[in-house]
């Protein structure tokens, strides 16, 4: 199991753009991986819940991953945030 | 799209509409025509053939036919032989008037087929330039079914044994129209609109794999069919392919070229529990909001960059007045 803060640094936050970009890396692995953001707690892989987030730009998420491939996915979803959603 | 009419199509297509009579050259009737532009030859006629558009149908009003009349008869002859000297494919004689008997001498000679009509030239023009554009009009056919949903022609695609004509047949069961299954004859009408229909045989008849022939409109009444319909949205269905990325937001939308004209397009995975009619129907809907200029993910994007931007708000708390008034 992963579990590690990470920023949201693009412009606009985590809008549906990023968040297909989330939900897209996520669905790729078999690992069970789960946001949690001010008391909500989303499934990564659901593109409403993500969204539903409504993570704001500046705003710390709680990534927890659970699973085979967890160590593989997490590499891929922090690169994602620290490339901003491949944004600007 | 037809290369050619013959003047013969032209004229047993529209005797009666047209008030069309044959005056001369029955020889001259396979004689074809390649344009669908209609030409007055008032410049040919008074002697300049530099740009003569002979190719396209020569059309001769009260105008040109009033100018040859005032003509002295040695100019009228010469001027009559130099127009017939183009390969005219057909000389069309409007508001019921009467050529020089020398044009329709030559004619006869030259094999070049002289139409008459009592209707006035503007509107004689109109209505042949209709079908004209009709029969020049690019056309294709397509493998798919077409489907009027709520109003929205909706053209479904996918390989052969996808289930496009049972989701047709599901689609008219539910109350929409069947424009036609299997073979769907697309025609571009102006430069952005495409119209679709079944072919001259397929009289709304669908093939069931399991059961056969069936007769849409007979089965399900005149309300089940249409004769043609806008194609306004292509759906594209798929076997679902994990490896695929399928649209999960709907922020850009997917276009496709048919004819040159571009349309939405929708690709739809298939897959088990899944009812590809209701989600045409929704296609369909949403079709309707979007040219009505409401994009639903364009606006819950918007509203959930304004959210954001208001930081104080926790995703959790709603309106609470909402919850306090709700007993239930």
């Amino acid at each position: 199991m992963i579990e590690e803060t990470l920023k949201i640094t693009n412009k606009h936050g985590l809008h549906a753009r990023p968040a297909a970009h989330l939900v897209k890396i996520a669905g790729k692995f078999k690992s069970e991986v789960k946001i949690f953001k001010d008391g909500l707690e989303v499934n990564a892989k659901s593109i409403m819940g993500v969204m539903m987030l409504a993570a704001e730009p500046g705003s710390d998420v709680l990534v927890h991953i659970d699973g085979e491939d967890e160590k593989e996915a997490f590499i891929e979803i922090k690169e994602l945030f620290d490339n901003k959603f491949n944004e600007e | 799209m037809n290369e050619y009419i013959t003047v013969r199509a032209l004229l047993e297509t529209n005797k009666r509409r047209l008030k069309l009579k044959l005056l001369c050259s029955v020889n001259g009737l396979n004689k074809k025509i390649v344009n669908a532009e209609l030409h007055r030859p008032g410049l040919a006629l008074s002697g300049f053939t530099g740009t003569f558009t002979y190719e396209r149908i020569q059309i001769l009003g009260n105008t040109e036919i009033s100018f040859l009349k005032e003509m002295p008869n040695d100019a009228l002859r010469k001027s009559i032989d130099k127009l017939l000297d183009f390969a005219i494919p057909v000389i069309i004689i409007t508001s019921g008037n009467k050529p020089p008997a020398y044009l329709v001498e030559v004619a006869t000679r030259r094999y070049i087929p002289i139409l008459t009509t009592s209707i006035h030239t503007t509107e004689f023009s109109h209505l042949l330039a209709d079908y004209l554009q009709r029969e020049f009009a690019p056309r294709e056919s397509f493998h798919g079914s077409l489907v009027d949903v709520y109003g929205v022609g909706i053209l479904f695609s996918g390989r052969s044994g996808i289930g496009k004509s049972e989701i047709a047949m599901d689609l008219v069961e539910r109350g929409h129209r069947l424009v036609a299954d299997d073979l769907v004859v697309i025609t571009r009408k102006s430069q952005d609109v495409l119209i679709g229909s079944g072919t001259a045989h397929s009289e709304h008849m669908m093939e069931i794999r399991g059961i056969g022939l069936i007769d849409v409109k007979r089965m399900f009444g005149i309300r089940g069919v249409r004769m043609q319909k806008r194609v306004e949205v292509e759906v594209h269905l798929e076997d679902w392919d994990e490896s695929k990325e399928y649209e999960r937001i709907g922020l850009d939308d997917k276009n496709t070229t048919i004819l040159g004209v571009s349309i939405p397009q929708v690709l739809l995975p298939i897959n088990p529990g899944k009812n590809i009619t209701v989600i045409s129907e929704t296609i369909a809907m949403n079709q309707l909001l979007k040219t009505y200029g409401y994009h639903p993910a364009k606006e819950f994007n918007s509203n959930l960059k304004k959210h954001m931007q208001e930081k104080n708000a926790s995703p959790l708390a709603r309106d609470l007045d909402q919850l306090e008034k709700d007993f239930e």
